[in-house]
């Protein structure tokens, strides 16, 4: 049977888990309320349980102490029997369709920031400061780590009174316990500090004080490094030797096994791999773990389909993998593993929306799927057929939120058409897949294509709709989600024109998309500092260009997320890119056979020059109005969203309103530049009424 | 003149039809021997003539007045000419009679002519085109002759050679009528048929409502015994009765869900191959539809020699048989009672048991029987995977409940984990005291003695009745009919008898006993599939279809439903053997769907979910029953309250 290696139920301690599929640990940043969980945290995850999730870690980083600050990423916080009653929500909503759930628990130590809420003094074994957060922190005395010892024991009560099935014992990402357990970190000379032995005493100690206070039937796992990757980290030799010798304990239940430290930039864009990461690259430091346990291993990181969850179980690396971020992107992955409907599985591409929003303090959201994490809002997974009228649907654009409007509509049991001017689907996705390792992020995409197939989308693709083409239709609903074009004629000393030959000035796009050679000797202006400019860097210099990417702002790439601007990083400097800061650029024109770019730093107003053959500019998105205004004055609701009814996510009124003539909705860039994830939720709000 | 020469005729028919029937009886008994209570037979054969043959004939209400009026005023007509133109007892009205059953026999003869003009693809040509003529000669020729026998002709009405030439008509009725019905004509089958009916191997299929579908067991500790049949003379002396009794209607093979698909195989052809096996021959004289691929007249056998050849060819090809879904179609509609399933079987049994010729991947599947006691090999410990979060309670710790649920070996397919997991929720909501075997339930065996492993399916089977018999349970309730079918009605004669019952017909029970209620159906337009071993096997047409009722679907019934319904391929373990065809059987049934016009197709049985899902382009959608009974449910604000204290109600994405 394809997947029977998923379908193994297995046991943690004395508690059966109906499969091996886990949603392992993750900031949610849903916790609101001093640290309670919401009905929106209760819904995330009845959601994956309705989806067959066997097992949910929830609450990343939850904290135990008082003194590791809840706030800044709205976890969970068990300092308090306030909590109990909210995991008795929890627990229910998940046990009610088959699934177990068990919270991390933590103390954070340095790893937090200090400079708020209760304005705490953070606490580490030797007071080292932690690079990620910029947070110093003081020295921990014996009484305080005798407290947090007990805080552990207090909050696993609390969780198994809230009828949580366990908790994992966060000794990862530089939390509390493996600091000690660091030597990079841990330089104490007292019994906490030094041998083996003393370095591991505290999460020992915890480990100790935990499952005394909970005995046996209660699930207790650790979540470990594999390897720190810090030449004066823990080692991969030295993880097995630790993982062993809690393992010889018999208290530990389970180990959850991430591959990499996480306290520099470069080591956390390990712990979430992005898509530049081949699949599982980690999985081998879990394996290395399992060797010397005897109680089951879960391994996250890049497990996004069942295929390979299937051949990792089946190859007994792991005993459980943790697909989380799939889950993310599809809480009903299981579910449709289940229906033989694998190829409708919304799969995660690895574009870390999700991830990096978290690490701004933002809630977590994933790209493609605007109802993850919304589900308390009542925006749906699956789109329930309407039972009111059936609507001759048009859409016109082919991008994120063209697709998701398209298939929502269809799914909604609607007659729905699709224009797209080019002759495939993806709009600025397939731009962006152009660029080296983002290929993947082209999977938004395929996913779309199979589903408005699946659904008998009529596709119109290589047709530009115009005014005519589209009320010949006789539409009752359009949708404009036509996007826009590089806005590269705001400054005009720049010397772009819409005649190629003439103008000095490209896009990003131009180049991604190979309608442009690349130069060989390249200037990159980055207005924006997101994806496209870099994306446009790494694409130029790995055709062999020389490159420079200049930008006004802080740095190339600033605005790209804290897990994906390190790829870039690994890949420009690699590649010799050169990235120059606080430029913008003042002027463009040719001299020779060359041209001539001036440059104006931005505090001094000093101009400089660059001799170049090929000038490219990131200066965002203008949006495509034309059709908009074409149509406005015809359509029955001349073109606007009723806000209030949107952001309540209620139906549109006019939807309900007689009257003849069509509906007009525009959504995504072409009302006004925004990202992916905006045009989809846009699209999802707006069509899920039809 | 005639007066001399009619009692001739008529007495040296008769002497010679005794010496044809001689002759027969003594092929018939080189078969095996099968006890019958032979006058009891007798005494029964009026009653299943009548009552149940009829009940088959009568589907077809022209064809059978035609028999009625034929066969009716031949019986008549020959027992009256016996006594008036045989014994000269012409007095009174006894001539009159004759006059009236030759006029009705002649009527009727014109109807079977009519049907000869243009006969549909199914029936047999050959001496079968002669017999309305034959009818014709016989019933005019009596006709006439009596005429003067009543004073209607003066007696000697007409030449000397007028007489000669109406005694030849005669003798020519009486030669196929009389003789032939001994000698191997098409009249044959009147003789084994009356023969069969009284004689017949399933005594107990006779009678209303009755029905005997399970096989009957091989009785492994004979060593004498053989293991199946390999040559004519291994079948019972009844089968081959049975055999000789086909009238080659071709009812079975217009039927035949492997015929339709272009696969080897035509039950008639078969049957007729095993007539030419019983007597010694070549198959060169058959003249109805070959079995697909394979032209006539190649094939030649003999009573004790071997009906499937050791590399070359013999009486029929293996893959005939290995064709076979077992769906019963022909069986139900032949109207000489011919147990053709039984018959395949026993031939699979030996080429499995003591040749190991099982094709395909059979071999494969009958060995994951006996290593793991379910055909797909999987590990027996993740039998109950598919239900870890479902708490469901076993016997082993209950030992006494009401219902005890028989999963079936669709617990370790991921579609039927769907079904099973629906009819728990179901079972749930109605509050039914149930339980399961979990890891003591192994596979009911249905599959291993299809493919004519009788060894591997009586080791299930009685281990299986073992553990049974550990528990007490009032009635055992399973979502596959082939389970249901093997624990109904062939378990039994190895020692374990049991109540079991369709879900269909037990959801049917609960929902008449008030104990589940339905928010009304939503969806577009319905179709059933009815499973062979759920309807042909067990007579359950009718609960499937209140259900259905009961959810608010009106249903758009298929042209072949009920009865007549077309097998979906799963059965017999077709889809193991996998003989190729032209067209595949789960096609052709979808095709059915689609001609009903239904969105959906509703299906009780694991198999037919997999065969119909199989099918590529499908334009309607395969449910369980269960799965829409599920979905359908109300939980009551009661059974809610009292099922959250005891077991959450496990709801899913589906």
């Amino acid at each position: 049977m394809a997947f029977d290696a998923i379908f193994q139920p297995i046991e943690i301690g004395k508690l059966t888990i109906r499969n091996r599929v886990v949603s392992t640990a993750h900031a949610e940043v849903h916790a609101t309320d001093g640290g309670m969980t919401t009905e929106r945290y209760v819904r995330y995850y009845e959601e994956k349980a309705k989806g067959g999730c066997g097992l949910c870690i929830c609450g990343g980083s939850s904290v135990v102490s008082i003194d590791s600050p809840q706030g800044w990423w709205s976890s969970v916080n068990l300092a308090t029997d306030r909590i109990i009653p909210h995991f008795q929500n929890l627990a229910d909503a998940v046990h009610k369709h088959g699934g177990k759930i068990m919270i991390q628990i933590t103390h954070m130590g340095r790893r937090s920031r200090w400079d708020g809420f209760d304005w705490t003094t953070l606490l580490s074994p030797s007071g080292i400061r932690e690079p990620v957060h910029r947070s110093t922190c003081k020295t921990i005395e014996e009484e305080e780590i005798w407290r947090i010892i007990g805080d552990f024991a207090q909050a696993a009560r609390r969780a198994k009174e809230g009828g949580l099935d366990g908790v994992e014992l966060s000794a990862v990402h530089q939390h509390l316990i493996d600091q000690f357990w660091s030597p990079r970190v841990n330089k104490r000379e007292d019994q906490w500090g030094g041998s083996f032995e003393n370095r591991m005493r505290f999460g020992m100690e915890v480990l100790k004080a935990v499952r005394a206070e909970v005995g046996d039937d209660f699930a207790v796992g650790m979540r470990i490094c594999g390897d720190e990757f810090h030449p004066d980290g823990l080692s991969h030799d030295d993880m097995k030797q630790i993982a062993a010798y809690y393992d010889a304990t018999g208290q530990v239940d389970f180990f959850g096994v991430v591959g990499s430290g996480c306290d520099t930039h470069n080591t956390l864009a390990n712990v979430i791999p992005n898509m530049s990461y081949p699949p599982e690259p980690f999985l081998h430091l879990a394996a290395g773990i399992k060797e010397m346990v005897s109680v089951p291993v879960i391994h996250a990181q890049n497990i996004k389909d069942p295929n390979q969850a299937q051949r990792i179980l089946e190859g007994g690396y792991v005993d459980l993998v943790g697909m989380t971020r799939a889950q993310i992107a599809d809480p009903h992955l299981i579910a449709k593993i289940k229906m033989g409907q694998v190829d409708q599985i919304k799969q995660c591409v690895g574009a870390n929306y999700c991830i990096d929003r978290q690490y701004q303090g933002l809630d977590v959201l994933c790209i493609q799927n605007a109802a993850t994490s919304r589900e308390y809002m009542g925006l749906p997974h699956i789109i329930e057929k309407s039972e009111g009228l059936k609507r001759k649907v048009v859409v016109v654009g082919g991008g994120p939120g063209g697709m998701e409007a398209a298939r929502v509509a269809a799914e909604r049991g609607h007659d729905v058409t699709l224009f797209e001017a080019a002759e495939a689907l993806g709009g600025q996705i397939t731009i962006a897949a152009q660029a080296p390792q983002r290929d993947q992020i082209a999977g938004i995409t395929r996913w779309y294509q199979l589903e408005l197939a699946r659904l008998n989308v009529d596709l119109r693709l290589g047709t530009r709709a115009d005014e005519a083409t589209l009320l010949d239709l006789r539409p009752d609903i359009v949708v404009l989600a036509t996007g826009g074009q590089p806005f590269l004629s705001q400054v005009p000393a720049w010397g772009y024109s819409d005649d190629a030959a003439e103008s000095l000035v490209v896009s990003t796009w131009d180049v991604l998309s190979g309608r442009v050679a690349p130069g060989k000797n390249v200037l990159i202006f980055d207005a924006i500092c997101e994806f496209s400019g870099v994306s446009a860097a790494d694409y130029l210099a790995d055709k062999g260009a020389k490159v420079e990417i200049v930008t006004d702002d802080i740095k190339p790439g600033a605005a790209v997320g804290g897990t994906t601007f390190p790829t870039y990083y690994r890949s420009l400097y690699e590649k010799e890119v050169i990235m120059t800061s606080d430029l913008a650029l003042h002027k463009v024109y040719r001299e020779g056979g060359s041209l001539v770019a001036v440059l104006e730093n931005e505090y001094t107003g000093a101009l400089e020059e660059r001799v170049v053959d090929q000038v490219v500019v990131e200066n965002g998105v203008r949006p495509d109005e034309a059709l908009y205004y074409a149509l406005k004055s015809q359509s029955r609701n001349r073109g606007q969203v009723d806000l209030e009814a949107l952001y309540a996510i209620q139906p549109q009124p006019c939807l309900s309103e007689e009257g003849d003539g069509f509906l007009l909705f525009r959504l995504g860039d072409c009302t006004a530049p925004r990202n992916t994830h905006a045009a989809i939720y846009d699209a999802l709000r707006i069509c899920k009424d039809f | 003149m005639l007066e001399t020469l009619l009692p001739i005729l008529i007495f040296a028919a008769l002497g010679l039809a005794v010496i044809g029937a001689w002759r027969r009886i003594r092929l018939w008994r080189q078969g095996r021997p099968s006890v019958v209570p032979l006058f009891k037979g007798l005494a029964a054969l009026p009653r299943r003539y009548l009552v149940d043959l009829h009940h088959v004939v009568g589907r077809d209400k022209v064809i059978s007045n035609t028999h009625v009026a034929t066969a009716g005023g031949f019986v008549a007509a020959a027992v009256l000419m016996i006594l008036v133109h045989g014994l000269d007892l012409a007095q009174g009205i006894l001539g009159w009679l004759l006059l009236a059953a030759s006029a009705c026999m002649f009527v009727g003869s014109l109807f079977v002519a009519r049907r000869r003009r243009h006969p549909p693809a199914r029936l047999s040509r050959g001496p079968w085109m002669r017999l309305p003529k034959s009818l014709m000669a016989f019933s005019l020729g009596v006709f006439l002759i009596t005429l003067p026998t009543v004073g209607l002709l003066p007696s000697d009405a007409g030449h000397w050679l007028l007489a000669l030439l109406l005694a030849a008509v005669v003798a020519w009725g009486l030669a196929e009528m009389v003789v032939g019905m001994t000698w191997g004509g098409p009249m044959k089958h009147a003789f084994a048929g009356a023969l069969h009916l009284a004689f017949h191997r399933r005594a107990e299929r006779f009678g209303e409502g009755n029905r005997s579908t399970g096989l009957k067991a091989l009785d492994l500790e004979n060593e004498a015994a053989p293991l199946g049949v390999e040559k004519p003379a291994d079948f019972t002396w009844n089968q081959l009765l049975g055999f000789d009794a086909c009238v080659q209607c071709g009812r079975c093979e217009a039927v035949c869900p492997a015929f339709a698909a272009g696969q080897p195989l035509n039950p008639k052809k078969l049957i007729q191959d095993m007539v030419v096996g019983l007597a010694g021959g070549s198959d060169a004289a058959y003249a109805g539809s070959p079995y697909p691929g394979k032209p006539v007249g190649e094939h030649h056998g003999s009573p004790h020699g071997p009906i499937v050849g050791r590399g070359g060819k013999a009486l029929v090809d293996a893959d005939t048989l290995w064709s076979c879904t077992t769906c019963r179609a022909c069986v139900e509609e032949c109207p000489m009672m011919i147990e053709h399933v039984d018959a395949i079987v026993d031939m699979r049994r030996f080429l499995t048991l003591e040749r190991g010729e099982t094709p395909n991947k059979a071999p494969e599947v009958l060995d994951n029987l006996i290593a793991t006691d379910n055909p797909g090999g999987f590990a027996p410990g993740s039998r109950m995977n598919w239900a870890a979060d479902l708490n469901l309670p076993l016997m082993s710790d209950l030992q006494q409940v009401d219902v005890l649920l028989w999963l079936g070996d669709g617990a370790f397919d991921m579609r039927n984990q769907r079904t099973l997991r629906a009819l728990v929720k179901v079972l749930r909501a109605a509050e039914v005291d149930f339980a399961v075997l979990g890891h003591e339930e192994r596979d009911s065996g249905d599959v291993a003695r299809r493919l004519g492993d009788e060894a591997t399916f009586q080791s299930l089977a009685k281990r299986n009745i073992a553990t049974l018999d550990k528990y007490r349970f009032q009635q055992i309730v399973t979502c596959d009919p082939h389970s249901f079918h093997v624990l109904g009605n062939e378990y039994g004669e190895l020692g374990g008898v049991y109540d079991v019952r369709h879900h269909s017909t037990y959801i049917a029970e609960l929902h008449d006993a008030g104990r589940l209620a339905f928010s009304p159906w939503k969806g577009g337009s319905v179709t059933y599939h009815d499973p062979c071993y759920l309807g042909r096997y067990n007579g359950e047409y009718e609960a499937p279809r209140r259900v259905l009722e009961a959810l608010g679907i009106e249903l758009n019934e298929m042209q072949r439903s009920g009865f007549r319904s077309r097998c979906c391929g799963g059965g017999g373990g077709a889809p193991i053997t996998d003989i190729p065809g032209e067209r595949r059987i789960p096609d052709m049934r979808m095709d059915d769907v689609k001609e009903s016009g239904a969105a959906l197709v509703a299906v009780g049985c694991p198999q037919c979910t997999a065969m119909l899902e199989g099918v590529v382009d499908a334009t309607a959608e395969v449910r369980d029953i269960a799965e829409l009974v599920a979905d359908a449910l109300v939980v009551r604000p009661a059974a809610q309250a009292a099922s959250l204290s005891r077991q959450p109600q496990l709801e899913e994405v589906s």
